[in-house]
């Protein structure tokens, strides 16, 4: 019964999680950008985007440049949940993929890491006045949730073992379309009932900055509207460019 | 909406793609020997905390007449190859490794332990047939009780 259940949770939200930000993720794709907005300094050329945006996602250069004490936080949270993630490939695949197994101890030691980033972030909203101020709640919710999520995973970790055997024939089982019988302990039903609200309110909260940051027109297009005339798709439609104005070099 | 249909499609195909054929769960091999009297589940949970809880009386205390002892876990649970003779850890089969590759967790126990019963281990394994189907039925339904 509660085996049922979960499956069809997990299975509503996986659809909601997927074709939600995919509708986003094309509405982004599809919303025009009319104005040339790169921050400066912003690259000149495509590939020079491509470098920035790596640098963007990887290193998380803006922030890093505009608040040190957040960037400390935000990177402690996202690699250390990059790493718990990967980890939790183990329950999805069989044979595990090799590499998991590698990391799979070292994601142990990352649960911290993202414990500290999330202590770290909530602490700023209740602490610093202006901040706390602007700070909806929503933005508390993400941050209890997510703190929600870790602490009940950790738990399973170090307090309280569970029958993880079950639970990855669960989802294995989940995978092949077929209801297999999920652990009952507490910790698993409570750790899985909060990452599945997770995932059905992921395509309508801020969480969407993960794909978002992908059509930021500020960080993503190409500094040269000293060069070329930028036009929007709207725009390409209007009668042909007078003599002497080169064309536009993409839509961006 | 054609959208919505394309994507749940894709998704289906995803997972059936995924679907490949096997058991969704480890062989556990059967145990020679009087079972836990604490249960299967019990030691499934709690045999990592047991071992280590035991190492630190061991190693730290010195305390050398505690109740479990990995040499009498590896004999009782002794899998047997082709020659007849236990497998070590290092082979396909072991009884720790089945589910341990599974959940992708490595034992460290074996760097130091034997993962083989020593020989005064294999007799006591001979002398002790394994436990029938009945008699473990018995004993579940003594443990449910």
């Amino acid at each position: 019964m509660l085996s049922t259940l979960y499956a069809v949770l997990f299975y509503v939200a996986t659809i909601i999680l997927v074709v939600g930000t995919g509708m986003k993720v094309a509405r982004y794709a599809r919303t025009p950008a009319p104005l040339k907005i790169p921050v400066s300094p912003a690259p000149r050329t495509k590939r020079g985007v491509w470098f920035r945006m790596f640098r963007e996602v990887a290193f998380f250069q803006s922030l890093f440049k505009s608040n040190r004490w957040i960037w400390i936080f935000a990177v402690l949270f996202h690699f250390g949940m990059l790493l718990v993630l990967l980890r939790h490939l183990r329950y999805f695949t069989q044979p595990v993929w090799w590499w998991v197994d590698l990391i799979q101890p070292i994601g142990v030691y990352a649960s911290f890491a993202m414990l500290a980033g999330l202590g770290g972030l909530l602490l700023r909203r209740i602490v610093v006045p202006r901040i706390r101020y602007i700070s909806n709640p929503s933005d508390y919710l993400m941050l209890a949730l997510f703190l929600g999520i870790v602490l009940s995973g950790m738990s399973m970790k170090f307090l309280m073992p569970v029958d993880i055997l079950g639970v990855k024939q669960f989802f294995l089982g989940l995978m092949r379309f077929q209801i297999n019988e999920l652990p009952t302990q507490p910790g698993v039903l409570i750790h899985l009932a909060l990452v599945a609200t997770l995932m059905i309110i992921f395509p309508i909260s801020k969480l969407l900055h993960a794909p978002g940051v992908f059509f930021a027109p500020s960080r993503t297009q190409v500094d040269n509207a000293r060069k070329f005339r930028h036009l929007s798709a709207w725009a390409k439609q209007l009668p042909p460019l007078p003599e002497g104005i080169p064309e536009p070099e993409e839509g961006k | 909406m054609k959208r919505l249909v394309t994507t749940l499609l894709v998704l289906i195909g995803l997972s059936t793609g995924a679907a490949m054929a096997g058991s969704t769960y480890p062989d556990i091999p059967k145990a020679v020997g009087a079972p836990h009297p604490e249960g299967n589940d019990y030691m499934r949970l709690n045999h990592m905390r047991l071992l280590r809880h035991d190492r630190n009386l061991t190693v730290h205390d010195g305390d050398r007449s505690i109740k479990y002892s990995i040499k009498e876990c590896v004999a009782c649970h002794a899998v047997m190859g082709p020659d007849a003779l236990p497998i070590s850890v290092q082979e396909k089969g072991h009884f720790c490794r089945n589910c341990h590759e599974f959940a992708a967790v490595k034992i460290d126990c074996f760097q130091c332990h034997n993962s083989k019963p020593e020989d005064g281990f294999i007799d006591l394994l001979k002398q002790n047939p394994p436990a029938t189907d009945d008699e473990i039925q018995a004993y579940l339904d003594g443990m449910s009780q």
